[in-house]
Formats: C-alpha cells, sequence, structure tokens
C-alpha cells in the first residue's frame, strides 16, 4: 500500500511537471554593454533555461555563432557584427523563440 | 463632426443629470502608454497621474506628488524628478486642471510596478483630506515576475490576479493592505475610465449606482469583480488614518485610499 501511494505520489509530480512545461513559453531577452551583448533566457514564472541552445544571425540570416545558456539562463558573447541580429533560444522540445537586436542598439552597445 | 458635438453634448447632458447624485467617487489614476512591452513594442512608457471621477471624466486640480517610484525585480526606483506637469479637462469642464506625465524607459524584462503617493487634497464637500496611493503594474519582455510584491505604501491593493493580460470579463481579485495587514470586510469601489483618450465607448451610465460599482472584502480583505468592458479599470479601497492634518487651524480625517488599476480587452 505503501509502494503504491508513493508510485501515486511519484506520477503525480511527472504529471504537474509536464502540465508546467507545456504552459510555459521560453523567452530570450538581450542588450549590449561595452562591446559585450547579453543574453538571458527565461520561462514566464522567472525560471532560467539551464543548457538553452542560442543561435545567433545577422540581417541576412547568416549564422553567426552558437552557444549555451549556464545555470542561469545566461550566455554573453562579443558583438559580433554592426547589424540587426536575431537572437534564437532554443530549449528543445517545441521551446523556442527569438529576440531582435537592433542596428542602433548593438551600436550604442559598442 | 456635427454628429460628435451631439454625441457630446448628450454625454455633458446625461452627466448633468448624474451629477444630482451625491457620491461622485474621486480616483487617484496612474495610466502607463501600455501595459504589456513585448520587444517589437515602443520601450518608452508614457505614464500619466490624474486626481479624477473617472466615469464622468472629470478633472481635479493635483499639485505635485509626494512619490513617484517604480518597483521592479525588488528595487525601488524614485522618479519624482520626472514628473512633469500638464493640463486637462472633461467635455463638461470648463476650466482646465493639472494632472502630471512621466516618461519612462523599460530596459529590462519583468513587472514594473508604478507607485504614487499623492500630496494630500482637501475636500470641502466631504469636510476630510484624501490621499490615494496608487499603483499599476507594466509587464516587459515575457518575464511575469514580482506583480504581487509589495511596495510598502501605507495602504495597498495587492493583486491576486496577474493584473495584465486580462479579457473583458475577467475577474479581478485583489487583497486590501492597511500598514501591510489585510483589512476585513473593506469597502471597494470600482469604476470604469471612460477619460481614456481615445476612448469612442463612453458609458454612459443609466442611474447614479452605475457609475461606481461596490464590493465588499471577506475577512481576509481579498474582494473581486468581474469586468464587463474593455479599457482600464480602478480599483479603490477607502479606509480612514489614523492621522489628522490641520485645515484652517482645524484638525480634519484623512481618507487615505489603496487604488489600483488594470486594462481589459475584448477577445476577438
Amino acid at each position: 500500500m505503501k509502494y503504491v501511494n508513493c508510485l501515486f505520489a511519484v506520477l503525480f509530480v511527472v504529471l504537474s511537471f509536464s502540465a508546467t512545461a507545456v504552459a510555459h513559453k521560453v523567452n530570450l531577452f538581450a542588450y549590449a554593454e561595452g562591446g559585450t551583448i547579453f543574453t538571458e533566457s527565461y520561462f514566464p514564472d522567472g525560471r532560467a533555461v539551464e543548457g538553452g541552445k542560442v543561435l545567433v544571425y545577422d540581417s541576412k540570416d547568416t549564422l553567426l555563432l552558437e552557444g549555451v545558456t549556464d545555470t542561469e539562463g545566461l550566455f554573453n558573447f562579443d558583438i559580433p557584427k554592426g547589424d540587426d541580429l536575431k537572437i534564437v533560444i532554443d530549449a528543445g522540445m517545441g521551446h523556442k523563440n527569438s529576440f531582435t537586436l537592433k542596428k542602433a542598439e548593438v551600436e550604442a552597445g559598442k | 463632426m456635427r454628429t460628435k458635438t451631439i454625441a457630446v453634448a448628450f454625454i455633458v447632458a446625461a452627466f448633468m443629470i448624474l451629477a444630482a447624485y451625491p457620491a461622485l467617487a474621486h480616483f487617484g489614476t496612474i495610466t502607463p502608454s501600455d501595459d504589456i512591452v513585448a520587444q517589437d513594442d515602443d520601450k518608452t512608457l508614457d505614464v500619466q497621474v490624474k486626481f479624477i471621477h473617472p466615469m464622468e471624466m472629470h478633472y481635479m486640480e493635483m499639485v505635485k506628488p509626494r512619490q513617484f517610484g517604480v518597483l521592479h525585480d525588488g528595487k525601488k526606483t524614485d522618479l519624482l524628478d520626472k514628473l512633469a506637469a500638464a493640463k486637462g479637462k472633461s467635455p463638461d469642464q470648463d476650466q482646465s486642471f493639472t494632472f502630471w506625465t512621466a516618461e519612462y524607459q523599460i530596459r529590462r524584462p519583468g513587472d514594473y510596478t508604478f507607485y504614487i503617493e499623492p500630496t494630500p487634497y482637501w475636500e470641502p464637500a466631504e469636510d476630510l483630506f484624501i490621499v490615494h496611493y496608487t499603483k499599476v503594474c507594466v509587464n516587459a519582455f515575457g518575464l511575469e515576475q514580482g506583480w504581487d510584491q509589495q511596495v510598502g505604501l501605507e495602504t495597498e491593493i495587492i493583486p491576486f490576479t496577474r493584473p495584465y493580460g486580462l479579457w473583458t470579463g475577467n475577474l479581478f481579485t485583489g487583497q486590501v493592505l492597511l500598514k501591510g495587514k489585510p483589512v476585513p470586510f473593506a469597502e471597494v469601489e470600482v469604476e470604469y475610465l471612460n477619460e481614456t483618450p481615445g476612448n469612442i465607448n463612453v458609458v454612459l451610465p443609466p442611474a447614479g449606482p452605475y457609475v461606481t460599482q461596490v464590493v465588499k472584502a471577506d475577512e481576509n480583505g481579498v474582494f473581486s469583480y468581474a469586468m464587463p468592458k474593455a479599457g482600464w479599470w480602478g480599483f479603490s479601497a477607502l479606509n480612514q488614518a489614523e492621522w489628522t492634518l490641520t485645515h484652517d487651524g482645524q484638525e480634519k480625517g484623512v481618507e487615505i485610499g489603496a487604488v489600483y488599476w488594470v486594462r481589459t480587452r475584448d477577445m476577438k
């Protein structure tokens, strides 16, 4: 009986987690300062996107660089180009979003 | 143009009839140009601070507030220096009154709770001073964090409903706090902001009681109201301050209000 209860508890937790993940959209925010572009990736409730793949494209959709978010959801890199930069966060399982840093914002952060 | 003039005349007439009804509710207002800032939006908010009758659109003269700031990421920033005076009036007021505006640049993700503590307003009709601690929340870049935090005002409404991204018809639930503690059975006045610039659907209340809706909180100071129209809605919980102020050498009571503003949009 104890074993069954335990199983139910585990099942409940697993189900709640999957429900949470579905309801939560992934976001990326970026800004340029002192020659570096800082990105942070998060779920709406503030949890960090850990180990998410970050892809950086220029205005012609050419991939400039890529990286992985740390435990706080952060990934920083040197300004690769004075251009509109499309920064994509791919957290897997359909959790994908992008943020465009305008050329003027990139230039201002050089 | 002619239709517009007639429409204005109707509105004026309707409100003149209603003016006979004594309970004109004063509301402190803070309305930002947008309550949700996404990456393609203008990141500069125009924040307007007024003291008005929201449904009747009447302005009252507002002197410079004592406190104006924003709470973001657990930190309060004083914005008092950013306030600039402006003038406004309702269609049936023949004189303009002072309100305040400020520009604010959103730079980071998260919730921004703007708050105001006005300078006490002397209301001869009620023989008391009025101080409405007023708040509004703006969400930025998808990070929905901070909206339920206390600012730490003498009295304030804590939203229990996330205060943005609300549809018309949604229920707004909040808790009334006085000195950080819930106010059991607090009376909360609710009004629709007819005054919103560009509002083409001005509501004409068919009778006095429609102007200000009234709900009471439960024993934990928690109240709810379902908002029937798109636009800005104000919630105002009034309490009597323990302190008094002097007017013409006499001690006068102070009505302290906790006011919160939210915006609804139609589903379409």
